[in-house]
């Protein structure tokens, strides 16, 4: 595959850089603010005043950190809870002569068009006491059909002659599953799996709504309550609110510019079939 | 490759031979193995739907329900609020899908067909952030951008090239709502879409292509005859998937709407949330239900309609 | 090979994790709680006519506007055990979603319901209407606070009624809106402050045409600025940003002096105002984005310097927009204007109010001990006000923040919540509370301008007429006003003539709705 450049390339590498350009500059505009001590209000390419004060007052907030471990710890477990559920409907919804597959995939579809609502679902969470634990805003999100289906649609490309030899050695169901499927599926666990660490790291609706008690509440509520809370009087210390609030926003999406790199390299092409003649 | 992959998908065909005892001792790892998901399913997605039946009563959350029938329904047919809501649900939800799935696949295939691996990395790192910014941001940032003011980037350089005299006020048009609302929707959600494609595209056998360049194929026809083929199966699941979710837009569109355009975007749960909140007395529980329920139904023959589709074109349904 | 092990093992634990789920609700914290909140509030029994008995136990549910977790709420609680001797357990959902959870807690059942909660604006008026409070006209009206003499807000108890009757307390006046206008640039321009609405908009010309900012530039700048034409988008329906415009129309529900309801959107004088709407934004009088505008992107438009006359909240806001003016470098000083003769009074919204839930063993005891005491004029106001000694205030000689405090020199500490600024109240607002404080230490740590912007505020402004919740309003008020803030829009925005307006009104079914809510709002009225 090793070729000279040709002007297609070239043309692919200038209309990426337009349309990063065009990605970036909304985003630019809040990094600006949030770097900037000065209430703007218009587009600027570089801040007038200079500060971190903005930062500073997000970071320097001592309610900050245990909200921050609050997110981190059910990011983690909720991640991997969500693709346990994930791959075990997947990797079920693909023995496709099982007696009650279809009846299950239907069950599953069903569910993400119709839904109780707010109350009702609230009064079902109260009766199994998880309302104001950690539990409800793991568990509840972990459950996703859309990433069952489109999990499933990985483990399809799994050529089926492989799932044929392993059952000949004596492979149990569970067997196959962790021996050949999951290993086999590293960009999916990686799409999938960034899908819901970001569901989880945003998540605010469930809080909202489950937890009442402060103590539980993650980073999302707190920076939410950061940019929500502007319409309170408050004092002005090194920097305007408006300072704090882009700051916050810039915070919030640091995480996962850090992680997404180290993601990549599970994009990288052939990763599954290489694997497969090992 | 192709033919393997139909594999499975032929056996389910109706030739299940073996005698159904037979069968569930055979598969009994599996059903252990869904019961997890059963259990979240029922206790997350079915228990709370006995809420459902709310669309009959009248309820404020006090008092215990009143049974009211179809009264709710009725009352929804009649107000052309309803109606309106209705179809820019299906209209905005149903464009903003397709263009966003479009988009994402065509900027997969570009991503897909770069050379440099940094480069790659790079744009890839850049066209997803936006996926990260809340709605509330996006909009303040968007409205901002799209100022009919001096200060707005978009129509000073519009009035800068003598495009327009006076700059445009685009968020408060009602003929150009529409078309801010999909730019913003793709500008935000492109990159995200790709993560999946993406992923599809890393499962193609990197054989296939040498082999296709060795036969003298060109970018085109490895694209025509390998990629997309491959992409295909994954760009149907993500589309119908997608469908069953038409009706349940309400923030990108709550952050954006104002007075002037809101017969250009009021979906229905913007219309629930300004019956919620706007009316000056508690809320019908029952009425918003209906509603939503209402909603429900239509999501629900997207899905159908489409999953039949998918059936005659493919020989099997997306689940 | 070692992600993948990694993966593996990951995935057996929370598969493990996820199995055990079923059995591990005994952790839940919540559990216990509840039960013990229903138990203990049973201790009312019946109660004697003359003697209130004292609650052993009260739980509220509250939302943001009382000290939060994060700035030590727990020391408050303590404190007020403390000074009563009972037991307080505070529920304190996240401020933006307290109806929501107020919603779910009322609809899992009266054992489920707190003794005192926190309601405003129609979730008053709809609990009340559907039997969920405790009435507690009699309670005020024997209590020791109405006959202590200090209460100097009973009109603000008189317009909370309904139907005279009290569902609520309010502790409390709600403040409002009034207008400030830069003095830099009325000096610029050579004008007096505007006393009419001729004025008034020869003073928005001035600022829009002329150049008050003084930077050079003509026509850069503008008048007026606001959050939506009709109201804030999600905000108090009754918040008013342009009342120079709108004057003594409005386009809401009212209380006609003949003690008839009528729709102010269907007056003629409404018309007046939507044209002189429509021809001060046509002239650039007033801000071109007005409809996409939130409240902060006008603060933030007003800190720059764009436009110079600005309808806000009177008090505290004063000297926030004083701060920031002078943090961007611009001219801080503002004169709150007297509302101009056609406008006449200022409106002040609904107070927020404590209500007691229908729910509740021993109503009397907690108006007494929970309600009434809170203005006590002494420690337990000064808890509700300042906070907790040495926590939230203190008189120690320290420095925060720069200033220099003497020793039994009263002052607030700094915030934890928001490090780098001090405290200015808890709950109560001392300069809004209704009734007079003498020992207030904070008397004179208010700050001039919200100080003077205040008092303007209260001798220039009018209680707003609670409007009750009926089943037409229910039904058609939603989509009603929905239709109407399209039609101002389109007058006001696309220059849509007054008549095709209300031909609009008429045809989509606005008067029609209009005609039903009004019916049963003097249904209602008469049948009282």
């Amino acid at each position: 595959m090793k070729k000279k450049a040709t002007a297609f390339d070239y043309a692919l590498v200038i209309i990426f850089v337009l349309i990063s350009l065009v990605m970036i500059i909304p985003i630019y505009k809040v990094l600006i603010d949030s770097l900037d001590l000065k209430t703007a209000y218009g587009m600027k390419l570089f801040p007038e005043k200079f500060g971190l004060a903005g930062y500073v007052s997000v970071f320097t907030n001592p309610t900050l950190y245990k909200p921050f471990l609050v997110s981190c710890f059910t990011t983690i477990v909720g991640t991997f809870t969500g693709l346990t559920i994930a791959t075990l409907g997947a990797y079920v919804l693909i023995q496709w002569k099982m007696p009650g597959r279809t009846l299950f995939a239907n069950m599953l579809l069903f569910t993400m068009i119709f839904s109780g609502g707010m109350i009702p679902t609230y009064l079902v969470m109260k009766a199994i006491h998880i309302t104001n634990t950690l539990w409800v805003v793991i568990l509840m999100p972990a459950i996703n059909v859309y990433n069952i289906v489109l999990m499933r649609n990985f483990f399809e490309g799994i050529p089926s002659s492989l799932f044929e030899s392993a059952e000949i050695d004596g492979c149990s169901p569970m067997g196959v599953f962790i021996k050949i499927v999951l290993p086999l599926s590293k960009a999916a666990l990686t799409a999938i799996g960034l899908m819901y660490a970001v569901s989880y790291w945003n998540d605010y609706t469930h809080y909202k709504l489950y937890i009442t008690n402060d103590n539980l509440y993650n980073f999302q509520m707190k920076l939410r309550s950061v940019i929500m809370g502007s319409d309170l009087p408050q004092a002005i210390g090194g920097a305007t609110e408006n300072t704090v609030k882009n700051a916050a926003v810039i915070v919030a999406i640091l995480p996962f510019m850090i992680i997404y790199p180290f993601c990549q390299k599970y994009f990288i092409q052939g990763v599954n079939i290489g694997a497969v003649k090992e | 490759m192709n033919v393997k992959k139909k594999g499975p998908a032929v056996n389910s065909a109706g030739e299940n031979k073996r005698p159904l005892l037979v069968s569930l001792r055979y598969y009994k790892g599996f059903y252990l193995m869904f019961l997890p998901v059963l259990i979240f399913a029922i206790v997350f997605n079915y228990l709370p739907m006995f809420g459902i039946r709310y669309a009959f009563y009248s309820y404020k959350g006090i008092k215990e329900p009143v049974f009211v029938g179809l009264q709710h329904f009725e009352k929804m047919m009649k107000m052309s609020g309803f109606w309106n809501a209705f179809g820019n649900t299906i209209t905005l939800s149903v464009v903003k899908l397709l263009l966003n799935t479009f988009t994402a696949v065509a900027l997969s295939l570009m991503l897909n067909e770069l050379r440099s691996v940094t480069f790659k990395k790079i744009t890839q790192t850049i066209v997803y952030l936006p996926h990260f910014m809340s709605w509330v941001v996006t909009a303040s940032v968007f409205t901002l951008i799209l100022s009919p003011t001096s200060a707005g980037l978009v129509n000073s350089v519009l009035v800068k090239l003598g495009i327009v005299n006076e700059g445009i006020y685009f968020l408060a048009d009602k003929e150009w709502w529409r078309g801010m609302f999909y730019t913003i929707n793709v500008w935000k959600d492109t990159g995200w879409g790709t993560i999946i494609f993406i992923a599809t595209l890393s499962g193609i056998n990197p054989e296939l292509y040498e082999a296709a360049s060795m036969d003298g194929a060109g970018r085109f026809s490895r694209l025509r005859y390998i990629t997309m083929p491959a992409l295909y199966n994954t760009i149907i699941t993500v589309l119908i998937l997608n469908l069953a979710k038409v009706m349940n837009l309400f923030e990108s569109v709550f952050v954006m709407q104002n007075d002037a355009v809101i017969q250009k975007s009021d979906v229905l749960h913007t219309y629930i949330y300004t019956q919620t909140f706007n009316s000056g007395a508690l809320p019908d529980y029952g009425y918003t239900t209906a509603v939503g329920l209402t909603a429900s139904l239509v999501g629900c023959l997207f899905v159908l309609v489409c999953n039949k589709a998918s059936h005659k074109v493919r020989g099997r349904g997306i689940v | 090979m070692r992600v993948k092990k990694m993966l593996a093992a990951g995935m057996a634990m929370t598969m493990a994790a996820t199995m055990a789920l079923s059995g591990c609700s005994a952790g839940s914290k919540t559990s216990g709680t509840a039960e013990s909140a229903e138990s203990s509030s049973a201790t009312g029994e019946t109660t004697g006519k003359s003697e209130v008995k004292k609650p052993e136990k009260i739980t509220i549910m509250v939302n943001g506007t009382v000290t939060t977790k994060a700035n030590n709420r727990d020391a408050f609680e303590k404190k007020w055990e403390e000074l009563t001797g009972i037991d307080l357990e505070i529920i304190q959902p996240d401020h933006d979603a307290y109806f929501d959870v107020l919603g779910q807690s009322f609809a899992s059942g009266p054992e489920n319901w707190p003794d005192v909660i926190i309601l405003n604006g129609s979730y008053y008026t709809g609990y009340a209407e559907e039997g969920a409070l405790w009435d507690m006209t009699e309670a005020w009206n024997n209590s020791e606070l109405k006959a202590s003499g200090r209460v100097k807000g009973e009109d603000v108890i008189e317009a909370t009624k309904l139907n005279g009757k009290l569902y609520g307390f309010p502790n409390a006046r709600r403040g409002g809106c009034l207008t400030y206008v830069k003095k830099k640039w009325l000096d610029n321009c050579g004008l007096e402050a505007p006393t009419t609405y001729d004025e008034y908009l020869n003073m928005l010309k001035a600022f829009t045409e002329g150049d008050p900012d003084g930077n050079g530039v003509n026509g850069d700048t503008y008048g007026v600025s606001a959050a939506g034409l009709v109201g804030a988008k999600g905000g108090d329906p009754s918040s008013n940003y342009l009342p120079e415009f709108y004057q003594d129309a409005q386009p809401n529900f009212a209380l006609g002096e003949d003690g008839v309801w009528y729709d102010g959107f269907t007056k003629e004088n409404f018309k007046g105002a939507l044209e002189r709407l429509r021809d001060a934004y046509s002239k650039g009088y007033i801000d071109k984005e007005t409809l996409t505008n939130g409240t902060n992107d006008c603060r933030n438009k007003f800190y720059e310097d764009k436009f110079g006359a600005f309808t806000y909240w009177a008090g505290t806001w004063a000297t926030n927009l004083k701060n920031n003016l002078e943090a961007n470098g611009k001219d801080g000083e503002l004169i709150p204007l007297k509302p101009i003769k056609e406008v006449g009074t200022y409106e002040e919204g609904t107070a927020p109010v404590w209500a007691i839930t229908s729910a509740c063993e021993n109503p009397e005891g907690v108006f007494k001990y929970f309600i009434e005491n809170m203005l006590d004029g002494g420690d337990m106001q000064m808890l509700w006000s300042y906070g907790v000694e040495d926590v939230h205030w203190s008189t120690k000689a320290e420095t925060i923040l720069g200033n220099t405090y003497a020793e039994g020199e009263f002052h607030t500490k700094e915030s934890i919540e928001k490090p780098g600024t001090q405290y200015t109240k808890q709950h109560l607002d001392p300069t809004l509370a209704i009734v007079t404080w003498d020992n207030d230490p904070g008397k004179n740590n208010v700050k001039e301008e919200a100080r003077v912007s205040q008092e303007l505020f209260n001798e220039n402004s009018h209680a707003a007429v609670i409007i009750p919740s009926t089943e037409a309003m229910a039904t058609y008020n939603g989509d009603l006003t929905t239709l109407k803030n399209s039609i101002v829009a389109d007058v006001v925005v696309q220059g849509l003539s007054i008549d095709e307006a209300y031909k609009r009104f008429e045809s989509e079914g606005g008067a029609e709705w209009s005609k039903l809510i009004v019916d049963s709002l003097n249904e209602a009225g008469a049948a009282k």
